[in-house]
């Protein structure tokens, strides 16, 4: 009997239910009570079913190890209530999001250098103005963040930004422009962390590539724990960095300040002192371009502004405010130190501008190593913001259809795990094409973050003029500086770098906005195939299919697959594919002899061919036939895994022929033997 | 005593808890496994296997918090979740079919009249069950 919901009583059912209720007899006549079992797999709460744990663990051995390693890798899964737990502390976000853009202070000074170094060691006259006008546009930056936190506390940053107040297209040149800048400071900042780690342990310059890719495999598995575990994790690193270099250059100016400038190391490969280019304003500007390779990263605060602890806008813009003042003062503390010290970057690559400072201060002694063990650590972490970033840049895509859904679930973690693993290996892949070289990377680098900044303040522009809150004017001022100075560091960085590399970005954001563009339409064309008008409109009542069912062998398995096909529908044909005709005898003797009385074609194939010649057989029934055709396949599934081996499984071949075929119904019935169930067929 | 078997009936009160852990300090030693069941009462004029939606829901949840208090005190709990006419008839039938010596009840600390309440399904466990019954009261200020 079973109630008005469907729930079973007295063990029967006509409905199936995941809820057993079994009426038992008490000791004394009358004392009759009802015993309700749920499944332990699933909880109710009101009418729904939620899957809890126990839903998910394995039932085979192999499942179990499986599960068990999983579990060592990334932690025991977290139900979806836990997100309000996963956030980041301003501690905690300044490490995960803010980590790019601190750690650019320990190279944004060389990279400036390595260019003035073509007019010679004279043009180093320029790296402090050139540090301090980054500092401006930093600060620029910073306001102008802060102004996106405020209005776009959702998250998703220039992307959101842009789309909301631009249109779709510049959305979309913002969104790509930011996912080739996050898969880049992966590539740039694991290849920075292992030329720092080289400049103190020469003998790893050669596996610089095998070491960066091991660096991107350990960044993907912390990230894929969590963002919450993550940002504990990368905390330490960021402020063992951040105190080191930190006491070296408060150390450093002292001794300048006190007349004790020590005498520059010397690098293993030092630029010559006369230069290959003349001083010009374009070698200035290409110099300012590379150093505004410091300014990567401050985007990742408002992308990522949900993922801050509650209130999240506070937190976010005392996180960003943080960041800059810490990217500024060691930015132009070690510029002030290269300078006064007369530093000069090595040629090669094979020990740092930061290493030479410190070597220059301190020596070789522990103090050194401890700066360089930090430098390297915190450049090879700051790979986490584009773990951060991307990931959740993807999902928000994703949601709105330019991305494949995948990139919008939540792993058992709830860190985006197809964004995680999709980044690793692009960046993977940049980087050994790159060969792990900092100097090779860095020309790409630094065009995606200023033009998302570029349309982020354009559009924060037009978003202030439309909907006129207080203060407006004032707001629409900073974006409208921030717009034009991001704006020319483009325009210098495309024109100065273009021939390094810069091409190659310019090339590929235009391909990745088509490519969201045209998955954009697919989602698009989908949905209107798919999507359901009116919900009043009655179940459809198809007739029933002509079935057919192809047959080897006249087994159980066999017969189980035609008995289904007898429920479905009475029009149903049984097909056998034979290499000769004494076997077609032998099969039709067979058949007619057996009680199914089902009606059968045979069909020689003297190419010995099976499923090709079965596919136009279907083809032809189809066309002689107005009815939906179902093909109904008997599958024969093993007890191990191993035993596949020893079986031809046809009818996956034959099923995966079928997937594509239009009006056509695949029905698998597989018969599973010694498992001790009996058949329900 | 050491009973093999200990049935726990738990009404979802605030001496729920308490009883859990009284019943860990007993199983744990003895090695017994314990089972706790609620019952949810049927009123006489619904049927004895009427769908009652707020009883099962509060019933699954306070049977999911007394599984939590008892992997915090470390035993495992089997949860039964019955419907009947009377609690106290369920109770002793399942500590009958299961095979259980020992029921443990549990009753909040509650007056009428001046006097402490035990209350019927208390009462009629005490004097009707075959095997060992164990009464907790809470404490006054509980």
């Amino acid at each position: 009997m079973a109630d008005s919901e469907g729930r079973s009583s007295e063990g029967e059912s006509e409905t199936p239910s995941l809820e057993e209720r079994t009426t038992k007899s008490g000791r004394l006549p009358g004392n009759r009570y009802v015993r309700i079992h749920r499944r332990a797999e699933f909880r109710r709460e009101g009418d729904i079913y939620i899957a809890g744990e126990e839903s998910l663990e394995p039932e085979t051995a192999a499942g179990r190890v499986y599960e068990r390693a999983r579990r060592i890798l990334f932690g025991p899964r977290l139900e979806s209530d836990a997100d309000a737990t996963e956030r980041l502390s301003i501690l905690t976000g300044l490490a995960i999001l803010g980590s790019d853009n601190i750690s650019s202070s320990a190279y944004a000074t060389e990279e400036a250098m390595r260019i003035l170094a073509l007019a010679g060691i004279g043009a180093f006259v320029f790296t402090t103005p050139i540090a301090i006008a980054i500092v401006g546009v930093l600060a620029i930056v910073v306001l102008s963040q802060s102004q996106v936190i405020s209005a776009y506390p959702n998250g998703g940053g220039s992307y959101v930004v842009a789309s909301d107040n631009l249109g779709t297209l510049p959305g979309l040149v913002a969104a790509s422009a930011l996912l080739v800048d996050y898969v880049l400071t992966v590539a740039t900042s694991t290849a920075a962390g292992v030329a720092a780690i080289s400049s103190f342990v020469p003998v790893f310059y050669d596996q610089r590539v095998g070491i960066g890719l091991v660096f991107i495999g350990v960044l993907m598995i912390v990230n894929l724990r969590g963002v919450r575990e993550a940002g504990i994790v990368f905390a330490g690193p960021t402020y063992f960095y951040v105190l080191s270099i930190g006491a070296l250059i408060v150390y450093g100016i002292f001794r300048v300040a006190t007349g004790d400038i020590p005498a520059a190391a010397v690098p293993p490969d030092p630029f010559p002192r006369e230069g290959v280019e003349a001083l010009s304003v374009l070698l200035i500007l290409r110099a300012f371009a590379s150093g505004s390779v410091g300014l990567t990263g401050s985007e990742a605060i408002a992308n990522g502004v949900p993922s801050m602890e509650p209130d999240e806008r506070r937190n976010a813009t005392v996180t960003l405010v943080i960041m800059g003042t810490f990217f500024a003062t060691i930015f132009l503390g070690l510029t002030f130190l290269a300078q006064s010290i007369g530093t000069v970057p090595d040629r090669s690559e094979q020990e740092t501008l930061n290493s030479l400072i410190t070597r220059s201060l301190v020596g070789t002694g522990p103090f050194y190593y401890v700066v360089q063990l930090a430098t390297a650590i915190i450049l090879a972490l700051a790979a986490n913001t584009g773990f951060t970033g991307f990931p959740r840049l993807a999902s928000v895509l994703a949601n709105d259809r330019f991305m494949p859904r995948q990139f919008a679930y939540r792993g058992e973690r709830l860190a985006f795990s197809f964004g995680i693993v999709a980044l690793a290996l692009v960046s993977a892949a940049v980087l050994a094409i790159f060969n792990g070289s900092v100097t090779q990377l860095i020309p790409l680098y630094t065009i995606g973050v200023f033009l998302a900044f570029t349309l982020s303040q354009t559009g924060l522009i037009r978003r202030w003029r439309r909907t006129r809150e207080a203060g407006w004017q004032w707001r629409a001022g900073i974006n409208g500086i921030g717009a034009v100075v991001t704006g020319v560091v483009l325009i210098v960085v495309i024109v100065a770098k273009f021939e390094q590399g810069a091409w190659i970005t310019l090339v590929v954001i235009p391909v990745l906005v088509s490519l969201l563009l045209s998955i954009h339409r697919h989602y698009t064309r989908v949905q209107d195939a798919l999507v359901l008008e009116r919900l009043d409109e009655p179940l459809p009542s198809p007739r029933p299919p002509v079935v057919i069912v192809p047959v080897g062998r006249l087994d159980r398995a066999a017969v189980q697959a035609i008995a289904f096909a007898r429920s479905i529908s009475p029009a149903v044909k049984a097909v056998h594919i034979t290499t000769s005709a004494e076997s077609a005898k032998e099969f039709r003797d067979r058949w007619e002899h057996w009680a199914g009385k089902v009606p059968l074609d045979i069909i020689e194939s003297p190419y010995r061919s099976l499923v090709p010649p079965l596919i136009k057989y279907i083809d032809g029934i189809d066309r002689s036939d107005d009815r939906p055709v179902t093909v109904v396949l008997a599958s024969f599934v093993p007890h191990n895994w191993w035993e596949w081996l020893l079986h031809s499984q046809n009818a996956i071949r034959l099923k995966a022929s079928l997937l594509f075929r239009p009006n056509t119904i695949v029905i698998d019935v597989p018969y599973h033997i010694d498992d001790g169930h009996r058949s329900r067929l | 005593m050491q009973p093999k078997r200990v049935l726990v009936a738990l009404a979802g009160t605030s001496a729920d808890p308490d009883v859990i852990r009284l019943v860990a300090s007993i199983a744990k030693p003895a090695r017994a496994s314990v089972i706790g069941i609620h019952v949810i009462e049927v009123r006489w004029n619904l049927p004895l296997d009427a769908v009652m939606e707020p009883e099962l829901d509060r019933g699954e949840q306070l049977l999911e918090s007394a599984k939590k208090v008892a992997d915090q005190v470390g035993i495992s709990l089997e949860t039964e979740l019955l419907q009947a006419r009377e609690a106290a008839a369920a109770i002793i039938d399942t500590a009958v079919e299961r095979k259980c010596d020992l029921i443990v009840v549990a009753m909040p600390f509650r007056k009428r009249l001046g006097r402490v309440y035990i209350g019927r399904t208390v009462q009629n466990v005490y004097v009707n069950a075959p095997c060992a019954v164990l009464a907790y009261r809470q404490e006054q200020n509980a």
